[in-house]
């Protein structure tokens, strides 16, 4: 495995006016890797993810990409490095069909009329590049998929710019057993072919199921980023809801200040 | 002493090199191949001549060429030259003709109630659809030959299934049976169906470009593809990789093959059916089971992790036995892996040992239900690609 990071973050911390929700967090990303980022509810995910996808501004900490610091401001500064995150409600348009919803406000032109061409076949490969075989027409409108396609689909709007990294918030919640198998195993592909991906999953089985590395929230800090392979089910559990395991996570003291910040 | 290898012997060898990297991989630039074959330019453009006047690949101009300078010119695999490949399972058999490039041309299925049946009843279906089949091949297509998957320990010389407790066969001579259906002019080769779909997501699907890979497919059984340093273990008679016979709960229940406390049973799908309290068999009754689950069914929830628990034991001893860089979970085990697959990693890294497992992937296969299809398939190639001029005067 790759030793190192395609982004990383350092010491961050963000305020939201008096509640500090995150304390000096580490979390490192890596190419060709799926990182699953675990916690608690208001432990911190998706705060963290909004930081690294520049919607909220970090109070302070270090922000690298591709080992050199950057400094992200605006959504638009971090998907001009590549990074990509599909929300949890996919903000996909269902009046428009899936070419339409790929190239949203992003749309190919060819003198003054869209290139439809072009976008359709981008579309249709990158559907392809990914393997899936779910969907039968680019051409369909978005209102007509289902559940498990829709995600298909806002993973691949992510993808088609190149991106390097795809952090996703919660791609299974709300799917059945079977759409939620595919967009596992679109999930892992997805890293198989060289992005860095994060998923955010209160599932473990997702988690163990596709996950390289994992990245244990607890309370706002960041209480172990351990590999799949040298952790149990028990041990992840404890971090989540106690901050420790064992050698892992954070040391006795810090998680009782942590969890008396909070009381 | 033996000389070198003739330049005649050479050009063959460097024939089969092309032509199996074009069906493999698909369309490729003769300038990609020039670089990924080591041969120079001028080799590449007279072994391809050879095989276009053979008519087992074709060259046109690259689409959407959008840089200066003079196209390289692809050459792709023609499907014209095709094999038949059938699966043999518990439940159902299926038929299909598979184009050179590894396409499924035409594919049929016939479902048959599981249990016990004599082979004249698998092998009826079979050539009906062959019959079916080669009415709608096109003038001009050529026939190489024949590969079948079934799951069942099977005799690699002869295709005879010394053993396949799930339909009832001991020592059924099923490969004469197929080779009577196909006309004795090109080969039907049989082969155990796990090793098949191993070696389908080895050469175009999950595992391509992983060199030590362990298959595991569950139907009614457990069945296990291995793939040590590139090749197929099969042992010494082709028995090899019955994984699902691995003893590792001694008191544990009596196993169809005789012996007691067999992984099978702990990790089959009778072993998950049975902890749900389920009746039935077959896919979409594992399917429920894994549903319900999701769902919050508690007992359904305990039978998943039970059998993820022993499905993790076993995965452990297999890598540290073999070490493998990917495991991949076919059949009815993807969708229990899926589900448990907190359990199975727990019980990995708790048993397997660290240096064994610190890089193993798990991985689901990439080709599904045609992975047995497209394996059955490789073998029937196996001998054009070995020496595509030997096999092409059949053709023309």
């Amino acid at each position: 495995m790759t030793a190192t990071p395609l982004l990383e973050v350092r010491g961050i911390n963000k305020s939201f006016g008096p509640v500090q929700v995150l304390r000096d967090v580490d979390f490192a990303i890596y190419p060709g890797e799926v990182t699953a980022l675990v916690g608690d509810n208001g432990a911190g995910k998706s705060t963290l993810v909004k930081c690294i996808g520049g919607i909220h501004p970090i109070d302070s900490g270090e922000y690298h990409f591709e080992g050199t610091p950057v400094s992200v401001h605006s959504p638009r500064d971090a998907s001009g490095l590549g990074v990509e995150i599909v929300y949890q409600d996919l903000a996909l348009c269902d009046n428009l069909d899936i070419v339409q919803n790929m190239f949203l406000g992003r749309e190919r032109r060819n003198g003054l009329v869209l290139d439809e061409v072009t976008m359709e076949q981008l579309a249709t490969e990158t559907l392809a590049g990914l393997s899936v075989r779910t969907v039968k027409s680019v051409r369909q409108l978005v209102a007509s998929l289902s559940g498990g396609q829709r995600q298909t689909v806002a993973i691949a709007k992510a993808v088609l710019w190149n991106s390097k990294v795809v952090i996703l918030d919660e791609p299974t919640a709300a799917l059945g057993v079977a759409q939620t198998a595919q967009v596992l195993e679109l999930v892992r592909r997805l890293a198989d072919t060289g992005h860095a991906v994060v998923l955010i999953s209160h599932n473990m089985n997702d988690v163990f199921a596709v996950s390289d590395r994992i990245a244990a929230l607890y309370l706002g800090r960041m209480a172990a980023q351990v590999k799949a392979s040298d952790v149990t089910y028990a041990q992840i559990v404890e971090l989540i809801t106690a901050g420790r395991s064992g050698d892992l996570g954070l040391t006795p003291a810090v998680a009782d200040i942590t969890n008396g910040a909070q009381s | 002493m033996r000389a070198g290898p003739s330049q005649d012997e050479i050009r063959r060898l460097n024939l089969g090199a092309l032509l199996r990297y074009v069906h493999l991989r698909g369309p490729t630039s003769r300038a990609e191949l020039t670089a990924n074959l080591g041969l120079n330019r001028s080799t590449i453009g007279a072994l391809t001549a050879d095989l276009v006047a053979t008519g087992l690949v074709r060259e046109d101009l690259p689409r959407g060429h959008g840089r200066a300078g003079r196209p390289s010119l692809v050459v792709r695999p023609e499907p014209h030259a095709y094999v038949f490949a059938f699966s043999i399972e518990a439940d159902r058999v299926t038929a299909a003709r598979v184009g050179l490039g590894g396409v499924v041309l035409d594919r049929r299925e016939a479902l048959r109630p599981r249990g016990e049946v004599p082979p004249a009843e698998v092998v009826a279906p079979l050539a009906d659809a062959v019959r079916t089949m080669q009415t709608s091949v096109p003038p001009g297509a050529r026939y190489v030959g024949s590969g079948a998957a079934v799951s069942a320990m099977v005799r690699r010389e002869d295709g005879l299934v010394r053993l396949a407790p799930h339909v009832g066969w001991v020592d059924e001579p099923l490969g004469e049976a197929l080779a009577k259906v196909l006309g004795p002019e090109r080969p039907v080769t049989i082969r155990n169906g796990a090793d098949l779909r191993a070696l389908a997501e080895h050469s175009r699907g999950a595992a391509v470009g992983c060199d030590n890979v362990v298959y595991l497919h569950g139907d009614a059984g457990i069945g296990g593809g291995i793939i040590a340093g590139g090749r197929p273990v099969t042992g010494h008679g082709g028995y090899g990789g019955e994984v699902g016979h691995m003893v590792v709960n001694p008191g544990g229940k009596l196993c169809g093959c005789g012996a007691r406390g067999c992984w099978e049973t702990e990790v089959g799908e009778v072993a998950l059916l049975r902890a749900a309290g389920r009746d039935g068999y077959g896919r979409d009754v594992v399917s429920a089971v894994v549903d319900a689950a999701a769902r919050g069914d508690a007992v359904a929830q305990n039978a998943i992790r039970e059998v993820g628990d022993w499905l993790g034991f076993g995965v452990a001893n297999l890598v540290n036995i073999f070490n493998p860089e990917m495991v991949i979970f076919g059949g009815g085990l993807r969708e229990v892996y899926l589900a448990a697959a907190a359990q199975v990693r727990s019980r990995l890294n708790r048993n397997g040992l660290h240096a064994c497992r610190e890089h193993v992937r798990l991985r689901t296969p990439v080709l599904g239900d045609d992975a047995a299809l497209l394996g059955a398939a490789e073998v029937a190639f196996e001998p054009l690609l070995d020496d595509p001029l030997d096999a092409a005067p059949h053709f023309s």
